[in-house]
């Protein structure tokens, strides 16, 4: 705003830290970030632990114990088993802890795998432009124009899902989004003064691509990609629900909600209760995810 | 005269990524383990027969002939037939081979043609209730940035995002379904079939909108000519009504045409989750059953889909900013 | 006019005791103390101050367009009588009807995905409900005529983005006037335009002030600009009126210490003090770079398909070892092409370009990053010119690592001399230049260029985001740096008395051409180009003229770079314009002693060197 510049005081005096630096401190400032990170880092411990001290086998079969509700729900509940049991007497809580371990393992691997072909995608595209560019959109809009979903599950569906070839085949399907975003910002900064600085002191585009444009460009993106391990989570769940996910008897929500779909008439918290566990571990990233890019765009909005 | 040099150029590039995304879905199918005429002429078929099968159907020439041959077929609108699916309807397969129902097996474009509606019809109403969600949350908070409105639209946004849509799908159809009875959820026999798994896809899609909307809304309203519109003598109504929400427009618009992928991608299991006879159903059957030609023909149609609904996008984007033309 | 004339002699505005404060952090400053003052009907006052004085929340509390941290906290703005700021409602049934206001950013100044006519009938019915559609279409079609738009009925349907900064500056000042206000308010509308437009936006104000009888509080940074647009002049400084006269006493016999020095550090481009180098370099030697025929095309995408933006054409000129060579143009003219030719960031598309004898358009890219060791640029934007992320030592190390000069010590090394060269301080080796002024950044980008200890420095308007206290300071920097390392520069500038003062020989561009090139006494005192003499009229000075406006002012725009007419590309505005300068395009012609000037008419008078003497 122009009339700012007579009031040089009211400018916040300007903290000389790296962006990265003031997006983390802003992000953490906000109630959003914390109510997500108590929320996140309490599932994370127990999705870690609960398994390893409880001693409850998740795979663990026990007919006598079958359908056994949630506490205080119905008939027959047990503090052994809080959440209840499902069709097969398994622990329903440990079952949805270690389904967490895998959504998270698959969400944070497939973020990386995404970002990082992305990026490379859109720094090369916007750097270079020209035909480089042109080559690369145009791959980018042909892969952004078959949905994603069923890019993955025609993959998975015809060849047998493994947890590397699900992190790949997701990740690989969602880099396009990133590649975009990365080469429009990549372009931007392309034209700006120190670059043609960088240039005129002879700095050769690779030194001018990796370090100075990534450092940052990277960043920004890197933190809204948070949001993105919440997005691709949802997603493992997806394929685990067609079946197409990590295959029983190794719980994730998707199978086991899809497991509980069939008993729903008499057993509704089969694929309810995992579900809870999932959509508060959603919430909590998803809540992070906001306020980091709600401070991003406060920082690069009013630098 | 600019809007069909525009039309045609777009077109050209449309054309050109449907054909790129044909190859890649072509090869992608050919080079993953797995053969489907093993599955078509089920388990208990003689190898010679299956060979016999494939070599009828070309499946053991090379692939760019295979593809040359399709791309040709795609050109005069055929789309192959179903490897599974006979004319009537029902899907055939597994052990009882019978070579006598290949000449009525089902045509991929028919299949496709008699799902979309059903879709189309689905999508619309879920882009509906989207609409009339997210507009008023969005807009509200975009126009008071860190205040309450705003706080409100981040958290039910982020609430919202964190709702998978086959779980709120079946906890929405186990509570106004089947315990109060409000809506019918499973198959489809009439329109208000579409309202649950519309319902469900809305909150899959509001989030978005949201925002996208504050974000395009407060930039708005923070740019100069806004600022200086009541200077100019303007009303509150005008600046917000003719001013800031039409230049927020193009954000938004720019979103649906980017986030069309993920709109199909709801529909697919939202349609698998309530049984729901459309388009989704429809690739998750084919993938399933390893229909190649069902589920080529339909990720041809859907990137031509993509590629017409950001050609339209574009057109309405500069209508609305004149500027985008240059 | 909504006014009773009656009353004319009486106050139309009448500001008592009025303050403004800003709280931030728990304190409360004063950006405004205290200032009284009144303006007639028809009067045209000149609010002058530096930044940081108050005047746009001056301008901002007379529209009611102040908002928090900025509070008024006493006095009254009397509006024909009645006070605004007590009377929230009258105050806001006055904006833009009797009070108007125009900006100094004109740009962004309407919605751009509506047409300018759209918005003005807009406007003028939204504070004239009365006023019918077409009516209002036809008044502002008819004013957009007065503010000299050609062709206004098209322009009426054409989006802002569609015009240039002047022209939108014409659309403000009709977005103003079209409801007959009785007040405008005009907040440095020159400031972001080129001189020659500024100068034709101040003639129009003061035509339209006659026509119009409407009252104008004229607000700008610089005095000559202030003097020559108001009847009175009032200083404005750290928030207080310090004096008021009319225009010609104010320079004549200023009272206030601050506005004398005001008067004294305004820079002279006639007075006779010595100007310039008055050694010119040898002129026998070797040109350390010599500028041959250069030509640069752009593609773009036009309304008709594609079309070439000819960005710079027949540039022509040698810069000898140890001199001060001046690029001067106005936005438009080519200056940012020519330079990133200069600097071998882009390939002329003809023509070459020699670095010490060697064609720097021509050499392999490997070559090219060797030789860039010897000529260096400094950018424009001090803060878009720094990587933001790095520390200023890995900034000012970083010209030494791409070339793989010294050791991590010796780099270090450098790096701190450098810095205390340049005069900044060593102890900020570690930080961030997030911190750093303006002024103390471009010291940085300084030192940052020499560290490769190069021949040839290109200052592209190095100096023009700094205040004047500040270029004063660089400058004598650059002199002293000269002195010990023999550098030579090009400097490229918009601003004419910094050239004034600091070069010896100066080229003028226009529309891509190098339509001049002479001694700075020579250009200052016989202009060879009538464009040159338009340049010489506009400048801001206090001076007696030598060039008068009204013989040598420019009327409208310089044409498209796209499609150029045949003939000097300068014969659309050329008050001298015969038959000749439509068929031909005059090429650079000597005129004696080293000056050189592209026109028919002075090539006439010339005498008769060479054209390389």
């Amino acid at each position: 705003m122009s009339y700012l510049e007579i009031t040089p005081d009211l400018s916040t005096p300007r903290k000389e830290r790296k962006i990265a630096a003031r997006i983390w401190s802003e992000a953490f400032a906000s109630v959003e970030f914390k109510i997500g990170l108590v929320v996140f880092v309490i599932l994370l411990l127990s999705a870690i632990f609960y398994p390893m001290f409880s001693g409850i086998d998740p795979t663990k079969m026990n007919i006598s114990a079958k359908l056994s509700p949630p506490v205080f729900f119905g008939d027959g509940w047990s503090w052994v088993h809080p959440l209840g049991t499902d069709q097969l007497g398994r622990d329903m809580l440990s079952r949805a802890l270690v389904g967490l371990r895998y959504s998270l393992l698959i969400g944070v691997s497939t973020t990386v795998v995404m970002l990082a072909v992305g990026a490379l995608v859109g720094l090369f595209s916007g750097y270079f432009g020209g035909s480089v560019d042109t080559v690369l959109m145009r791959l980018t809009d042909a892969q952004l124009s078959i949905p994603m979903i069923i890019l993955a599950i025609t993959i998975l569906g015809v060849s047998r899902p493994t947890i590397p070839s699900i992190i790949l085949v997701l990740g690989l399907a969602g880099w396009p989004v990133y590649a975009r975003v990365m080469r429009s910002t990549v372009m931007s900064e392309r034209k700006k003064e120190f670059v043609r600085g960088a240039m005129v002191l002879g700095a050769t585009d690779w030194r001018i691509m990796f370090s100075l444009i990534l450092p940052l460009v990277l960043p920004p993106i890197a933190f809204v990609a948070v949001l993105d391990i919440a997005r691709m989570m949802i997603f493992e769940s997806v394929l685990g629900f067609l079946g197409l996910g990590v295959q029983p008897p190794t719980p994730t929500f998707g199978n086991i909600i899809a497991d509980g779909r069939k008993y729903l008439m008499n057993a509704w918290w089969i694929a309810t209760m995992p579900g809870v566990f999932l959509v508060l571990t959603l919430t909590s990233i998803n809540l992070m995810g906001a306020a980091l890019e709600r401070a991003r765009n406060k920082i690069y909005g009013g630098a | 005269m600019f809007i069909a040099s525009f039309l045609a150029r777009r077109l050209f590039q449309g054309a050109l990524i449907v054909l790129l995304v044909s190859a890649i879905i072509f090869t992608l199918l050919r080079v993953v383990p797995g053969d489907p005429v093993r599955l078509m002429a089920g388990g208990m078929a003689p190898e010679a027969l299956i060979e016999q099968i494939a070599e009828d159907m070309g499946l053991r020439d090379p692939i760019y002939q295979q593809f040359g041959r399709y791309v040709g077929g795609m050109l005069q609108g055929d789309l192959g037939q179903s490897f599974v699916r006979p004319a009537n309807g029902a899907s055939v397969g597994g052990a009882s081979f019978d070579d006598n129902t290949r000449s009525e097996r089902a045509e991929v474009w028919d299949l496709i043609a008699n799902t979309a509606p059903m879709t189309l019809q689905l999508a619309l109403l879920a882009m509906v209730f989207a609409l009339i969600i997210a507009v008023p949350i969005g807009v509200w908070g975009g126009l008071r940035p860190g205040e309450f409105p705003d706080r409100f639209a981040l958290y039910l946004s982020s609430v919202f995002v964190s709702l998978p849509n086959f779980w709120l799908g079946i906890v929405l159809a186990l509570v106004l379904s089947v315990k109060l009875k409000l809506l019918p959820a499973i198959g489809y026999d009439g329109f208000a079939y579409t309202i649950l798994p519309a319902l469900v896809l809305a909150v899959e899609i509001a989030p978005f909108i949201i925002r996208t909307l504050t974000v395009s809304v407060a930039g708005v309203m923070g740019q100069n000519f806004i600022d200086i519109a009541a200077v100019r003598g303007l009303t509150r109504n005008q600046i917000i009504f003719h001013h800031a929400l039409k230049n927020s427009a193009v954000p938004l618009l720019n979103l649906l045409g980017v986030q069309f992928s993920m709109l199909l991608g709801g529909v697919l299991v939202i349609e698998f989750i309530f049984d729901y006879p459309g388009l989704g159903l429809l690739t998750i059957n084919a993938v399933m059953q390893r229909d190649f030609p069902l589920i080529q023909g339909i990720a041809i149609v859907t990137a031509a889909a993509f590629v017409l609904i950001n050609i339209v996008v574009d057109l309405c984007a500069t209508a609305i900013d004149p500027r985008l033309e240059y | 006019m909504a006014l009773d004339t009656a009353h004319s002699t009486e106050a139309l505005l009448s500001v008592r005791g009025l303050t403004v404060t800003l709280e931030s952090e728990g304190k409360t400053r004063a950006i405004l103390e205290d200032i009284s003052f009144d303006l007639k009907p028809r009067e045209i006052l000149s609010v002058i101050g530096e930044s940081g004085s108050g005047k746009t929340v001056l301008a901002r509390a007379l529209v009611s367009w102040l908002s928090a941290p900025l509070r008024v906290t006493s006095g009254e703005v009397l509006f024909s009588g009645s006070d605004l700021i007590a009377d929230k409602a009258y105050a806001k049934s006055l904006a833009g009807r009797e009070i108007a206001y125009v900006g100094g950013n004109p740009a962004g100044a309407l919605d751009p995905t509506m047409t300018v006519g759209a918005q003005l009938v807009e406007k003028l019915r939204a504070v004239r409900p009365d006023i019918s559609a077409a009516d209002a279409k036809e008044k502002a079609i008819r004013l957009l005529g007065a503010v000299k738009i050609p062709s206004a009925e098209r322009r009426y349907h054409e989006y802002p983005f569609q015009y240039s900064g002047g022209m939108m500056q014409r659309v403000m000042i009709v977005d103003a006037l079209i409801s007959d206000p009785a007040l405008l308010i005009a907040d440095n509308i020159t400031q972001p335009l080129d001189v020659t437009v500024a100068a034709q936006i101040l003639k129009l104000m003061r035509e339209l002030n006659a026509d119009f009888s409407t009252a104008i509080l004229f607000i700008c940074s610089s005095l000559p600009v202030a003097c020559d647009a108001g009847d009175e002049v009032m200083v404005l400084h750290a928030g207080r009126v310090v004096e008021r006269q009319s225009s010609a006493n104010l320079v004549a016999k200023p009272e206030h210490t601050y506005t004398r020095q005001l008067i004294e550090e305004l820079p002279t481009l006639w007075a006779d003090d010595r100007k310039g180098r008055d050694t010119p370099p040898n002129r026998d030697q070797q040109a350390i770079m010599s500028v041959r025929g250069v030509a640069k095309y752009y593609a773009t995408r036009g309304k008709t398909g594609k079309a070439l933006v000819q960005a710079v054409r027949n540039v022509e000129f040698d810069v000898f070892p140890g001199d001060n060579f001046g690029i001067v143009g106005e936005s438009g003219c080519g200056k940012s092409s020519l330079l990133r030719l200069l600097t071998g960031l882009e390939r002329p598309d003809a023509g070459s370009i020699f670095f010490e004898g060697e064609n720097v358009g021509e050499a392999s890219s490997k070559r090219l990053r060797a030789l860039r060791r010897h000529f260096q640029l400094v950018l424009q934007d001090p803060y878009g010119s720094l990587p933001p992320q790095s520390a200023i030592g890995s900034i000012l190390e970083e010209p030494l690592k791409i070339h793989g000069i010294g050791d991590r010590k010796e780099r270090r090394e450098r790096a701190r001399a450098a810095m205390s060269e340049v005069g900044l301080n060593e102890a900020l080796y570690d930080s961030l230049p997030t911190g750093l002024s303006a002024g103390q950044r471009q010291r940085l980008n300084v030192a940052r260029a020499m560290i490769l200890e190069p021949r040839l420095l290109i200052m592209d308007e190095t100096l023009s985001a700094l205040d004047q206290t500040e270029q004063g300071k660089l400058l004598d920097l650059f002199e002293r740096l000269q002195a010990q390392h023999g550098f030579t520069y090009i400097f490229i500038s918009h601003d004419l008395t910094m050239v004034r003062r600091v070069c010896s020989r100066i080229a003028v561009m226009y529309l891509g051409e190098t339509v001049e090139v002479a001694p700075n006494e020579r250009l200052f005192f016989d202009p060879g180009h009538p464009y040159s003499r338009a340049l010489l009229s506009a400048a801001p000075t206090l001076e007696e003229r030598r060039y008068r406006p009204e013989d040598c002012l420019l009327e409208g725009e310089p044409p498209s770079p796209i499609d150029l007419p045949p003939g000097c590309a300068f014969a659309s505005r050329c008050p001298h314009v015969f038959e000749r300068c439509h068929k031909e395009n005059p090429a650079l012609t000597s005129r004696g002693n080293h000056a050189l000037a592209a026109c028919f008419l002075d090539s006439n008078t010339g005498a008769k060197d060479s054209i390389h003497d």
